[in-house]
């Protein structure tokens, strides 16, 4: 749930819940009110009701015509207690329609009999006078209360703008970019510490993230020239005639080591720099052409492992990519088809409206396919592969954000490289 | 034949001399930026193995320099740095050749050799040992009077040996001189070995003598014993 939604809901919430208690302690206490007046003139009526008896000695009906207001129960006693004021529902006069009013009884002696006194006064009037405060004031909180809501809905949004703002930025924040984020100043006093917070963090992640990166290709660098050291030393050794066998052997296997070594230094430094974003230029890249131009490469190894390679051009795939990578890319993805097939297998290689597939033949896979996109991670961990061939073909993709699958069936495993929207041309 | 060695790790520079003294080579070594300016403005020198990084300078300067003074040396770059942009530099400024770190030592001997034919043998085309000839204008190789016909691959790997006559080859290095890093290592030497073994026969076949020697575990030697 959003920020904004969640506190409006609140606020809604609240509002009407005040509104309510707002409102029914307001009915009460009108309602209230109104009955003190009424009963505050039954009071007086009594008391006119009492001097007019004392005065006159006795109770004449017709004094009060109006309405059947003052009536008289002769009773025998004063035994009952008797309420002094409720609620009563009487007969109108002319249409028969029970109408609401307010009863006052007490006992009286009149001309020596004595008699249960009522006075009644109709509570219609006072009732509609309730009913009118009461949706006027309704009315005016229900206004009150949209408008308090609109309100409230078009200051957060304002106040909250610059939250929207850092949020949208940091969001876009890339890390490879190598750039900090730049979010300016705000008067309110929190959302300016929470910018200068994240402007200080983005700026630490950013600096860590080059020096990362640099020290990675620093190292890779200073790794180089040892190595042509050792190698430059034992390829004199080599030369050395006076060697034993045995010495020989163990110089052999130096020599190899550092080659590997070697091997596997330049394709991390490889990984690196294309992580770096040193390969950005781009040119339009004939990828049919360029398969081609490998197969003739790989062929000897073709034969020699007796592969039978066929290649469908469904069409001509022209692709924007930095030339260098293309063709590492396409070496990885022959150099893994050939090593990984069986003897006597197959290479097929399909290049279609968006995207080329490469199948080959081989044993059947044990691990999850997209596990070998990982560095170092190898079907057979003793195998002499470098295991970093795949992780530079995922590497290379990411950076022209081409989507690459890897799919193993039984023993035919698939690798399919789908290119971006627009960057292809048919034949 | 004198060369200027302009690298500023020792033991390097040390292998290199040694190397390229054993196949006749004069080789003068500079260790720094400065000290490779004074001897290449003192003396004339054949070809130039350059390293790009140096303490006190880049190698990119020397060249220029050597170009500006119109000397006719022919430069090889030697670098740790595969970057392609170097690459390009490199040749832009009229170097020859570009080898990065770590690499063979008879890779550089036969890059450095090729370099002077290019330079120096105006009129004659052609480089031989013993009773086998190769031109290598017209890429034809002779026993003899009897021309044979070599595929790319033997003809480079014929070429490599001459080059680095009497030097124990590793198949590493041979590999790498035919295929670049194209091809992965353990599949690269069982085609080396056929291409060596085809290259022996049609050699034999011509009536040439037993030139390539196998060594047990490293790889083969080109010579006369």
């Amino acid at each position: 749930m959003k920020l904004l939604g969640r506190t409006n809901l609140y606020y809604i919430t609240f509002s009407l819940l005040t509104y309510i208690v707002i409102a029914g302690s307001f009915y009460v206490l009108v309602e209230r009110m109104i009955y003190q007046e009424v009963e505050e003139r039954l009071r007086v009526e009594r008391r006119d009701f009492e001097t007019y008896v004392r005065v006159h000695g006795v109770w004449e009906e017709s004094c009060y015509f109006v309405e059947d207001k003052i009536s008289l129960v002769s009773v025998s006693d004063t035994l009952d207690v008797l309420p002094a004021f409720k609620d009563t529902l009487l007969d109108n006069r002319y249409n028969r329609q029970l109408i609401p009013f307010r009863e006052h009884t007490f006992y009286s002696a009149v001309n020596g009999g004595l008699y249960k006194v009522s006075i009644r006064k109709s509570l219609i009037e006072s009732r509609s006078l309730l009913q009118s405060i009461t949706i006027t004031m309704l009315i005016t909180l229900s206004i009150g209360l949209v408008l308090l809501y609109l309100f409230q809905r078009r200051f957060s949004k304002i106040l909250w703008r610059p939250f929207y703002q850092t949020l949208a930025k940091a969001k876009a924040f890339d890390v490879s970019d190598g750039s900090a984020l730049e979010l300016g100043t705000e008067p309110i006093f929190e959302f300016n510490e929470l910018n200068s917070e994240l402007e200080k963090m983005t700026a630490k992640i950013s600096r860590d993230y080059k020096n990362l990166k640099e020290f990675t290709e620093n190292a890779s660098h200073e790794i180089q020239t040892p190595l042509a050291m050792i190698n430059s030393r034992v390829e004199e050794l080599i030369q050395d005639r006076d060697v034993a066998p045995l010495q020989m052997a163990w110089i052999q296997d130096i020599h190899e080591s550092t080659l590997r070594l070697s091997r596997l230094n330049q394709a991390l430094l490889l990984l690196a720099k294309i992580e770096n974003g040193q390969f950005y230029e781009r040119e339009s890249v004939d990828i049919n052409a360029l398969i081609k131009n490998k197969l003739v490469s790989f062929e000897e190894i073709f034969n020699l492992k007796g592969i039978n390679v066929t290649l469908e051009e469904r069409v001509t795939l022209i692709s924007q990519m930095n030339a260098v990578l293309a063709d590492v890319l396409f070496t990885n993805l022959l150099n893994n088809a050939v090593k990984h097939n069986v003897s006597k297998g197959n290479i097929a290689i399909t290049v279609d409206t968006d995207r080329f597939v490469i199948e080959n033949t081989g044993d059947e896979l044990k691990i999850d396919p997209q596990l070998l996109f990982e560095r170092f991670r190898k079907v057979k961990q003793s195998s002499n592969s470098l295991g970093l061939g795949l992780a530079i073909v995922k590497k290379i993709c990411d950076v022209h954000k081409f989507h690459i699958a890897y799919t193993a069936s039984a023993n035919v495993h698939t690798i399919s490289i789908t290119l971006l929207q627009g960057s292809t041309k048919d034949q | 034949m004198k060369i200027l060695l302009i690298e500023d790790e020792r033991v390097l520079a040390e292998s290199i001399t040694s190397h390229l003294s054993k196949e006749g080579f004069i080789v003068e070594v500079a260790f720094s930026y400065n000290a490779a300016v004074e001897k290449v403005n003192l003396y004339a020198y054949d070809c130039v193995v350059v390293d790009i990084n140096l303490p006190d300078g880049t190698g990119f300067d020397i060249v220029e320099m050597l170009k500006k003074i119109k000397a006719s040396s022919g430069i090889i770059i030697i670098s740790a740095r595969d970057a392609l942009e170097d690459r390009i530099r490199s040749l832009e400024i009229g170097s020859d050749d570009y080898l990065t770190k770590p690499f063979h030592l008879s890779e550089l001997n036969a890059r450095v050799k090729a370099i002077l034919r290019r330079r120096h043998f105006g009129g004659n085309n052609e480089i031989s040992y013993n009773e086998i000839r190769v031109n290598y204008n017209t890429r034809r190789v002779f026993v003899g009077d009897r021309e044979i016909f070599l595929s790319r691959k033997e003809y480079d790997l014929l070429l490599y040996f001459m080059s680095n006559v009497d030097i124990a080859l590793t198949k590493a290095s041979m590999a790498e001189h035919l295929w670049g890093d194209n091809m992965d290592s353990a599949d690269s030497f069982d085609i080396l070995y056929s291409h060596i073994k085809n290259l022996r026969r049609k050699l034999t076949d011509a009536g040439s003598n037993e030139y390539i020697h196998s060594i047990y575990g490293i790889g083969y030697k080109f010579g006369s014993h």
